[in-house]
């Protein structure tokens, strides 16, 4: 927040002066350091320049849980690179705003939770929608400013607002103590899983043929459920005491999971499968998986269960995709931010970089303007050949509309879609080796890997959370290197406070380590800045998922 | 093995059923009495079964007679582990008193084929539901307390998107 401190001063700065052309004496006890807090009380800004100014504090907050999120084709609002963290807490969503004043107001919201992706979007709706919005706004939300002067600027959505962001950190303390989750769940151990009672009363009870099956058939659905998709099976343990005690309790489940191939640890790779352009290598070595399913296998050492290993363990996940929003902004005009003024333009650019990765050793990276409702659902390797076949055809005729001609006659692709497709660089990835100290046959590695070569610009140190990835570069005689290394969102930081904290999903953030082009000809390396980009944030796709 | 040809089964409300031996041997507690015990002339009683499940049982293993005995048993390689050949689907087909009862006999009978398919036909009908839906589809009631269902999901919260 100490960021902001050029935001906050133009903040007051401009409300004194909306407060002295009113009414000179008006609010002498609006005290600065409450406006310290102003990003929990938004509303009160019309934040005509925030987005240069927020940008810190979007990084700040960033990491907040964004796993929730689902990318529905065609439907719904995808809120970019990171939601709100208080998705899971606001358990309503409010309707979509309509006019060009509900876009604005809902931007200021996002704003102040420190979304900029989303607040950035639904700014440019609500002045597409209406230029002077911000006019209107100012109208609505600071009429007392000018017309009653005593009357304290604490309208509702600010208060929602400001206990919103406060939310996560405090919410639990008001429960009532509860058991530590262990012990509830193990209190769960011989719980009948309860009948339904009837809709009328004095009904028979309707059939629960499923309350009579022994545990260990229980635990073999659960095991199906689970290997189909590891997400149902949290489902299952929200159904009632019996199959949460089995989700928490059922360790070869998880350790099925984890040396499975659908979700699990079979299918990632620790030298690379494929060249970059996703044809596989063949090698008679037998490849590398740190949990074989034909020799006895230890739970490596700081983790004690198979769900943890599941959760903890270094995973690249091919339900959906991994999207970095990159928003920077340049001036138009030379002018410090101190004398900003209201019509000083500021150009704001955002753009996407697209990350999917296949259980085949191969990607897709793809870097965009194009935002991710309309590009994602169709980032596959498929359509990539397909765009760039087009693209070809295009060069040679002129055409001017894209794509849609071209595309499979069961599932148009957008022009759109198409274009950006055009320019996706196909790749390969592995991950680092999880247990160094078996890198001994490094040796016998695929030769032309990238990442083997001496000249290496930097040592791929032996970090087990880090992600090689090399794809093609603009034109056949570059290369790219992608050096990321996977993360965790930071929600999970209030262990220590919350009796009953939220425990999201690891490893579901991709930070960047370095980015290279290699010039094939020239052995030459060069470094791309990375000044404005983020870390990749994991979104599931819907109709990737299920194998 | 100069075994006849055909058993009878006995089932639990008595009535007597004739089955091919290759069909009966699909399940493994079967066959491995019939090694034990040698041949068996009289009817075998079957307790915990009765003959319309045990028919709907005994037409999925003459169905599958011939299958590939199935090698161990997470072997994840085989085929892909979600799908449900077309036959069984259709074969599953059935209230949901009747599912159960299949999965129930194809555990005691130790059929492992009957078994998986039985399983994963429970586990597509709680695929994609939220647990709510999974409560109505089985008639399950809620036995959570608020606190404890917050309690856990925020507890396994992590698992949601794998």
């Amino acid at each position: 927040m100490e960021d902001n401190a050029e935001l906050e001063s133009f903040r007051r700065q401009w409300r004194e002066e909306v407060a002295h052309r009113a009414r000179p004496k008006q609010e002498p006890s609006q005290p600065s350091q409450k406006r310290r807090t102003s990003t929990a009380r938004p509303s009160h800004f019309p934040p005509t320049h925030h987005e240069a100014f927020e940008r810190k504090e979007e990084e700040d907050n960033a990491p907040v849980s964004f796993d929730q999120g689902e990318i529905v084709e065609g439907v719904g609002q995808l809120s970019l690179g990171v939601s709100d963290g208080n998705s899971l807490q606001a358990q309503e969503p409010p309707g979509e705003p309509e006019s060009a004043l509900e876009h604005f107001e809902r931007a200021v919201e996002k704003e102040a939770e420190g979304s900029l992706g989303d607040s950035l979007q639904l700014y440019r709706k609500a002045y597409r929608l209406d230029s002077s919005v911000d006019k209107a706004y100012r109208h609505k939300h600071f009429a007392w400013a000018w017309k009653k002067p005593a009357q304290k600027p604490v309208p509702n959505a600010a208060a929602v607002a400001a206990s919103t962001t406060l939310q996560s950190g405090q919410q639990s303390q008001d429960e009532p103590v509860a058991l530590p989750v262990s012990e509830l769940i193990a209190s769960f151990a011989h719980c009948p899983i309860p009948q339904a009672e009837p809709i009328i009363e004095g009904d028979p009870l309707p059939p629960c043929p499923i309350a009579n099956a022994p545990t260990d058939v229980l635990v073999e659905i659960l095991k199906h459920v689970a290997v189909m998709d590891p997400a149902s099976l949290v489902r299952m343990s929200l159904v009632c005491k019996r199959f949460a005690y089995h989700f928490a309790h059922e360790q070869h489940i998880w350790k099925r999971l984890c040396q499975g191939a659908e979700f699990g640890f079979k299918a990632m790779h620790y030298s690379f499968a494929c060249d970059i352009f996703g044809l596989p290598e063949h090698t008679l070595a037998s490849r590398y998986t740190p949990f074989p399913t034909d020799a006895p296998v230890q739970l490596p050492p700081p983790l004690s269960s198979w769900s943890d290993v599941f959760q903890v363990f270094p995973r690249i996940r091919f339900t959906g995709i991994y999207i970095s929003t990159v928003n920077y902004t340049r001036p138009g005009a030379a002018s410090s931010y101190q004398n900003v003024s209201w019509n000083s333009p500021i150009h704001i650019v955002t753009y996407y970089r697209y990350l999917r990765f296949y259980p085949d050793g191969s990607v897709i990276s793809l870097l965009s303007t194009v935002e991710p409702l309309e590009v994602v659902p169709y980032i596959s390797k498929e359509n990539v050949l397909a765009a760039r076949a087009t693209s070809h055809k295009q060069h040679q005729r002129h055409a001017s509309d894209t794509g849609n001609t071209l595309a499979g006659a069961s599932d148009p692709i957008p022009s759109v879609a198409m274009g950006a497709l055009k320019y996706a660089n196909r790749g390969r990835w592995r991950l680092a080796k999880p247990f160094p100290s078996e890198g001994e046959e490094e040796d016998d590695m695929a030769t032309d890997s990238l990442s083997d070569t001496f000249s290496m610009p930097v040592k791929i140190d032996d970090d087990p959370r880090d992600v090689i990835i090399e794809t093609e570069g603009v034109g056949p005689k570059y290369r790219y290197l992608l050096y990321l290394s996977l993360r965790s969102s930071s929600a999970g930081k209030a262990n220590a406070v919350n009796p009953a904290p939220s425990n999201p999903s690891k490893n579901t953030k991709l930070v960047w380590k370095g980015y290279w082009s290699y010039n094939k000809l020239t052995d030459d390396w060069a470094e791309f800045g990375l000044r404005n980009d983020r870390a990749f944030a994991f979104r599931r796709v819907r109709g990737w998922d299920m194998t | 093995m100069a075994a006849n040809q055909t058993l009878t089964f006995q089932s639990s409300d008595g009535v007597d059923i004739t089955v091919d031996r290759d069909v009966a041997e699909r399940s493994l507690l079967i066959k491995n009495m019939l090694e034990d015990l040698g041949d068996a002339q009289e009817a075998i009683p079957i307790p915990n079964v009765n003959e319309a499940v045990l028919k709907k049982v005994i037409e999925w293993c003459s169905y599958h007679k011939n299958d590939p005995p199935s090698t161990g048993d997470d072997d994840d390689s085989r085929r892909k582990t979600t799908d449900i050949d077309e036959w069984d689907q259709k074969f599953m087909q059935v209230d949901q008193e009747m599912l159960f009862e299949i999965i129930l006999a194809a555990n005691y009978l130790d059929i492992k084929g009957l078994l998986d398919v039985g399983c994963k036909t429970v586990a597509n009908m709680i695929k994609g539901k939220s647990p709510e839906e999974i409560r109505k589809t089985f008639n399950i009631q809620n036995d959570f307390t608020p606190e404890e269902e917050d309690q856990i999901r925020r507890e396994n919260e992590w698992a949601e998107d794998r």
